[in-house]
């Protein structure tokens, strides 16, 4: 709220270099690999007999390889690198332990390797967002633990005391992840828990990953992109710091479906906070607009594009989610694709293109304004931001209208089924766009930092020839 | 904001709090659940499954089946209608307890086709004096508990899915999304072993129109020599690779379909799958005959 | 890193965000506090209260109560007998009556159990059985110890109502005054009897 005068960020990004580099090259291609599972899964709604033969390629492997690699392997490590350069830059202080942190990033791709290997081998947990095997768990733990403790040691070393909201997203995430990946790891692979309990724990798992877990990571990089290329004060802290307490307070209770087979209380209860979660979503839609009135930035694909077109569809998710909350539309919507179309809104629409953003800010930094091209990047933006709206939205009134056949009994199943088919054939469009755009985005970066690499090479080979004759005549 | 052991103390109140509301107490309510007495059978439920099915459960994990199919069944309400079954030697007495509850009952084809349901009334309690009277009068009645929704309409179940159906399960898979159809009692609707394993193989050739891919890699396909004969378990195939149909085909088949270990351990959990039993939270009446069986064990 | 000091962008200061001190506006607040009450009111009146046995569409026990099967007549006779056999009597007998061999007879078929009368009946649980008894061909010869002497008149008879009409037994019910005049007449007597001293008493 008080300014700071402007200090050099030049020792800090150099700093964020090494780690973020292999976060982010390592989110950019599991992201592009996760489309291609995506692509092979959505393509069984055109020829369910494709690649029949092959287990690994079935539905119910491709499927969870898709989540799997999207989530892990491309939202963690792009959320965590987000954090650590916020956490850096407005802390004012260098990234603590760099060289640690790249390894934990390392370990943590290895994490999801293992992961992705064991899916496709089939050995997966068999609940949803959380498929990877006990031993990519257990790496994918560690590592986070690795990268956290340096985030924390960064975060105390601070020169500036007053904090930045999006220092409190990022600390809420780094504290909360540790805590619900250990508690699912824990309770549904090393010690099991007995009978449905372990949905409970399952549901109570994924809807604090995808619900509050990408959104504080999310919103952290929001409030802190946003204010930054507007060149505008953040509007307001008291308004980030209501979304942050609300979002906190009723997301984590989101995760349990209306139509579990639990005692009522738990899936009423998680109707209720799904209801609430309206208010965290108003809350950033309203900041976002009262930060972003009346700036003349040219926005035309640029990161400020990607993270208001982020906002934006975390608040439709959200309203999705609310609606989907009350009875008479769980209803009709259990069960069908709604939810998976709201989920994907969340993900894509929200998370990625908020980080897509985030991102693209960040690189130039580390590796010199003129590395990424700001063509490619507009490019980028009108393959994801289309691909993204083709995914979800049929999902989501697919999803309606299966659920409208589904809760009448009269409609034979087999055309319940069928009725869905067109709705997932032009998701497969959206899916095809996301893979290209993912692709572009996977050249855009790798190409990025190859180029810098190779820059700095250069320049060394230089310096290392120029020395040489001096050296021979001495 | 200045102090950041406020936002940490803060922040961990606020997230433990749902810990301890969806991790904590679901198990100290449900985590040490038992094995429980039907109501009124008094059947043990439910049932460990037998080795073969356990181990059909990790290939329904393994190979996903979770992601399309839901393994729970939904309810909206509850029915409680009063059935007449005998209407007793004093037509005449019993008429006239009829048209004291509903004059438009009193009618003498009331008593004619027989079992025969009167009227629908709000609970157990209220059923009570009517089948008092109905008793005195010498005719029988009883009161038929069902379930209503449209899963228990699509013959999904007879009753909603509770926590207990899961016991023994882990992991469990209740499932989130029907591509296909719910199987929580998938051994009920079809507990026909060959049926599953032709569905397997080749899902349209049984439900036309049907959306799932097939499974080829669950079955060796072999050739048969003249003369010799199928293997146990095999699913006899022409020559063109489909199902040897019976009715139709002539002369032995020439080729046969041999189920793997997974394909055989899949369709045994399949027919497992049956969550029937009358269980005080989730009450309903069962048919008097044929008994339905009350556990989870897999139809003989 | 003597590389990364070779940084090829520009450096120029750079100020980070700041956040503006305007309040929550009261539509947010007037929401938060809408939709809180009307979760609280959701939860009370779909919740069940926290209650493991309430599943929706049933608001609370009661409400599950309310459409419990009632069977009423021999039916619940029979199936509290059931539950009290498989706690205290199919250790030995073992809960499909088939007994177990080289120690405790069948119950299913045994002309024991499916007679007539039971009057002989009554008195093998009220005082146990000793010495070598006769049941469907096979002698057994382990002594019974007075199992049913704790039980009520009515247990005791729901009991053995239970084994007289279970695994394809079908023979009368077996009524608590039954029980209450046969240990009337046994008055003090403790000792086991044995099978050919019950073959005496009528059946």
């Amino acid at each position: 709220m008080t300014a700071i005068p402007p200090t050099s960020p030049l020792p800090i990004d150099n700093s964020c270099r090494l780690p973020l580099f292999t976060l982010f090259g390592g989110a950019a291609v599991w992201l592009a690999l996760s489309s291609g599972f995506g692509l092979i899964a959505t393509l069984k709604f055109h020829a369910p007999a494709m690649f029949a033969n092959c287990a690994s390629l079935s539905y119910g492997r491709a499927f969870p390889a898709w989540s799997h690699l999207l989530v892990y392997g491309f939202c963690l490590p792009a959320g965590l690198g987000v954090g650590l350069w916020l956490l850096a830059r407005l802390g004012r202080v260098e990234l603590a332990q760099p060289w640690l942190i790249a390894v934990g990033a390392k370990l943590w791709h290895l994490g999801v390797l293992v992961g992705l290997i064991g899916i496709l081998a089939g050995q997966s947990t068999g609940f949803e967002w959380f498929e990877l095997p006990r031993a990519a768990a257990v790496i994918l733990f560690l590592a986070f633990l690795l990268i956290t403790m340096w985030g924390f040691v960064t975060y105390t070393r601070r020169t500036q005391a007053s904090l930045y909201p999006s220092q409190w997203f990022v600390l809420a995430a780094l504290l909360w992840f540790p805590w619900i990946f250990s508690t699912a790891t824990l309770l549904l692979q090393i010690f099991p828990v007995r009978g449905l309990v372990q949905a409970s724990v399952a549901w109570w798992f994924s809807g604090n990953l995808i619900n509050v877990w990408l959104t504080l990571a999310g919103l952290a990089s929001t409030f802190y992109v946003l204010p930054k290329l507007t060149g505008r004060p953040l509007q307001s802290h008291y308004l980030a710091l209501f979304a942050f307490w609300t979002l906190m307070l009723f997301g984590t209770w989101t995760g349990i479906p209306a139509h579990a087979a639990l005692p009522a209380w738990m899936p009423t209860l998680s109707g209720a906070a799904r209801v609430l979660m309206l208010i965290p979503a108003l809350t950033v839609g309203a900041s976002v607009i009262l930060t972003c009135r009346g700036v003349k930035t040219p926005c035309a694909g640029g990161p400020l594009c990607y993270t208001k077109f982020g906002a934006a569809c975390l608040v439709l998710a959200s309203v999705l989610l609310a609606i989907s909350a009350c009875p008479q539309v769980s209803r009709i919507t259990d069960y069908t694709w709604f939810d998976h179309g709201q989920n994907t809104l969340r993900i894509y629409g929200f998370f990625a293109m908020t980080m897509f953003g985030a991102i693209y800010h960040i690189v130039p930094h580390l590796v010199g304004p003129d590395r990424v091209c700001p063509r490619w990047m507009r490019i980028n933006f009108w393959f994801v931001m289309p691909g993204t709206l083709l995914l979800a939205l049929p999902l989501v009134l697919g999803g309606v209208a299966q659920g409208l056949k589904l809760v009448d009994a009269s409609v034979p199943f087999v055309a319940v089924a069928k009725s869905t088919l067109m709705a997932l054939r032009i998701s497969t469009l959206g899916e095809t766009m996301l893979a290209l755009g993912n692709l572009i985005f996977l050249f855009n970066i790798v190409g990025a930092i190859v180029s810098y690499y190779c820059s700095v090479g250069k320049a060394a080979y230089t310096e290392a020839t120029a020395l040489e004759p001096a050296r021979v005549k001495a | 904001m200045k102090s950041s052991a406020l936002v940490f103390l803060a922040a961990f109140i606020a997230l433990s709090a749902s810990w301890g509301g969806f991790v904590l107490a679901p198990q100290l309510q449900l985590g040490r659940a038992a094995q429980v007495k039907t109501v009124p059978a008094q059947d043990n439920y439910p049932v460990a499954r037998p080795g073969l099915a356990a181990q059909g459960a990790e290939v329904y994990r393994s190979l996903g089946c979770v992601y399309c199919h839901s393994q729970s069944v939904g309810q909206d309400g509850v029915n409680c209608e009063i059935v007449l079954t005998d209407a007793g030697t004093n037509g005449a007495a019993t008429l006239a307890v009829l048209g004291k509850l509903n004059a438009a009952l009193a009618r003498a084809d009331t008593l004619t086709g027989l079992p025969k349901v009167l009227m629908s009334v709000a609970d157990m309690n209220a059923a009570d004096p009517i089948l008092k009277a109905l008793g005195s009068a010498g005719a029988k009645a009883q009161v038929v508990v069902s379930a209503l929704g449209p899963d228990i309409a699509r013959g999904w179940g007879r009753r909603r899915s509770v926590a207990q159906d899961y016991l023994y399960d882990s992991p469990v898979q209740p499932g989130t999304r029907r591509v296909g159809p719910d199987l929580a009692n998938v051994g009920v609707r079809q507990p026909d072993v060959n049926w599953q394993f032709r569905h397997l193989y080749a899902p349209t050739s049984l439900v036309p129109g049907s959306t799932m891919p097939p499974y080829p890699f669950l079955f060796a396909e072999r050739k048969l020599k003249p003369g010799q004969p199928p293997s146990p378990n095999a699913i006899p195939l022409t020559a063109a690779g489909v199902f040897f149909d019976v009715s139709k085909d002539t002369g032995p088949a020439d080729r046969e379909l041999v189920p793997t270990d997974e394909a055989r351990s899949l369709v045994a959990y399949l027919v497992s799958l049956r969550a029937e039993a009358t269980l005080f939270e989730s009450p309903f009446t069962a048919p008097a005959a044929p008994p339905p069986p009350a556990t989870n064990a897999p139809a003989k | 890193m003597n590389a990364e000091a070779k940084q090829p962008s520009p450096v120029r200061p750079e100020s980070e965000p700041t956040s503006a001190a305007t309040t929550v506006p009261m539509w947010l607040i007037a929401g938060l506090l809408g939709l809180l009450f009307l979760g609280a009111w959701y939860f009370d009146a779909r919740g069940g209260w926290f209650e493991a046995k309430v599943y929706a569409p049933y608001l609370s026990l009661a409400d599950v109560q309310r459409f419990q099967p009632r069977t009423g007549g021999p039916e619940d006779v029979i199936l509290r007998g059931k539950v009290l056999f498989e706690q205290n009597c199919a250790l030995c007998h073992n809960p499909d009556g088939l007994g177990k061999p080289a120690q405790a007879p069948p119950l299913a078929g045994s002309e024991w159990v499916l007679a007539a009368g039971v009057n002989r009946l009554i008195r093998i649980p009220q005082l146990g059985l000793s010495g070598p008894i006769e049941v469907k061909g096979q002698v057994w010869n382990l002594p019974m110890a007075a199992m049913g002497v704790a039980y009520s008149d009515d247990d005791l008879a729901a009991v053995l109502s239970y084994i007289r009409n279970a695994w394809g037994n079908k023979a009368s019910i077996v009524a608590g005054e039954q029980v209450k005049k046969v240990r009337a007449e046994l008055g003090g007597r403790n000792q086991p009897y044995s099978p050919d001293e019950l073959k005496k008493e009528a059946e």
